[in-house]
């Protein structure tokens, strides 16, 4: 299954929860560094495959493990902007597909999710206690990379080269760099603190790495789900498969607070601090990846 | 902390008796020093130390003498 795929089925299943109409969506955000295509977008793919109207603004985002913040803080912006009232935030990662199943420091790690959120704009005032940060080190850019297909090397011969390679070590010293800050930051930002925050939701990069950095920023275990277990590494959208896969504790009588945090390749990374309301729906589908869905 | 100490550290770190650890004693000569032991190495500078390494230094340190001087510099050794 590709990216589309995935995420095609996680939009449908949303769309029919909401009873949205597909001609009533104004945006969809396709946030992927695994595309069905170099071209067309795999937001056009999925805009074809869920009938979306002709005035819906499509889209890809080439970002990975952070890629969900910026998705959110991208639809949050358009929603309030104006002009935009319902927009699809879609991030798929199929990673199992780029990884060289010789090479053991990433061929072990990997899973593919897709995911669909839909936001709304009804109350212009609701998103304003949303918090993002976001950031880049392009120097770190090869820290994680596919060197070939690309334009840059586009029909090389060795194949290693059409997988990823990862600098494990460099990838592990840019976090525990950047997310202690990441946090800081966010929970400076909205003017809280850790224990106004009900969970942590951590890309699902490695238990490893997570582990360290709620020893190191003092993090209750408890607020931080760890899906790896079940799912392995897929990417950013490892953020809202933990959503729905973290067995997270809604309050009754308030909004859950969470912190969404993306980091790696690019090296980029971003967080955003959402509330979401009982209406909000978190649930998940399991598909056969063995299965080929026709485009 | 002492270099001694710092010695006896390095070789909890990678399950070593100190006796075999000298300043010299190049990555490749300690069994748990392999990738993930790296990652160990980092996690606990940073833990313990509150030193998190250049990446410059990630790609360099290859001995136990190469660790000493990243806390030197960081001001952990006396």
């Amino acid at each position: 299954m590709c990216s589309s795929d995935l995420c095609t089925v996680a939009a449908q299943r949303i769309l029919d929860r909401l009873a949205w109409k597909p001609g009533s969506i104004d945006a969809l955000i396709m946030v992927t560094q695994t595309p069905d295509y170099f071209l067309p977008s795999t937001a056009c793919v999925v805009h074809h495959r869920l009938g979306l109207a002709d005035h819906c603004a499509a889209f890809d985002v080439g970002l990975g493990c952070s890629g969900y913040p910026y998705g959110i803080w991208l639809a949050a912006m358009m929603l309030q902007g104006g002009g935009v009232r319902r927009a699809l935030v879609l991030h798929g990662e199929t990673p199992t597909r780029f990884s060289d199943k010789g090479d053991r420091s990433v061929s072990l790690l990997f899973g593919d999710a897709g995911s669909a959120t839909a936001l709304e704009s009804t109350d212009p005032r609701g998103a304003m206690d949303w918090h993002y940060a976001l950031h880049t080190d392009g120097s770190g850019y090869s820290s994680m990379i596919i060197e070939s297909g690309g334009f840059r090397d586009r029909f090389g011969t060795d194949p290693r080269k059409h997988c990823v390679s990862m600098n494990g070590a460099l990838i592990f010293n840019f976090t525990i760099k950047r997310v202690p800050a990441l946090i800081d930051e966010t929970l400076a930002g909205a003017g809280v603190t850790c224990s106004d925050v009900d969970y942590f939701i951590f890309h699902q990069s490695n238990q490893f790495i997570m582990k360290h950095l709620c020893a190191k920023q003092l993090l209750p275990l408890e607020k931080v789900p760890i899906i790896l277990k079940e799912f392995g590494n897929t990417g950013g959208a490892s953020i809202p498969l933990t959503l729905t896969q973290g067995n997270l504790i809604r309050p009754e009588d308030r909004a859950l607070r969470l912190m969404l945090l993306g980091y790696g390749v690019g090296l980029s990374w971003g967080s955003a601090l959402v509330s979401l309301d009982r209406e909000a729906i978190l649930e998940s589908v399991e598909l056969d990846n063995t299965k080929q869905v026709s485009a | 902390m002492t270099q001694r100490e710092a010695v006896e550290w390095i070789a909890e770190l990678f399950e070593v008796s100190p006796q075999e650890l000298t300043p010299d004693t190049p990555r490749d000569e300690i069994p748990a020093w392999d990738s993930l032991g790296t990652l160990t190495l980092m996690a606990s500078l940073d833990s313990d130390f509150d030193i998190v390494l250049s990446d410059e230094e990630v790609q360099t340190i290859k001995s136990v003498g190469d660790i000493l001087e990243v806390m030197r510099r960081n001001g952990r050794l006396t």
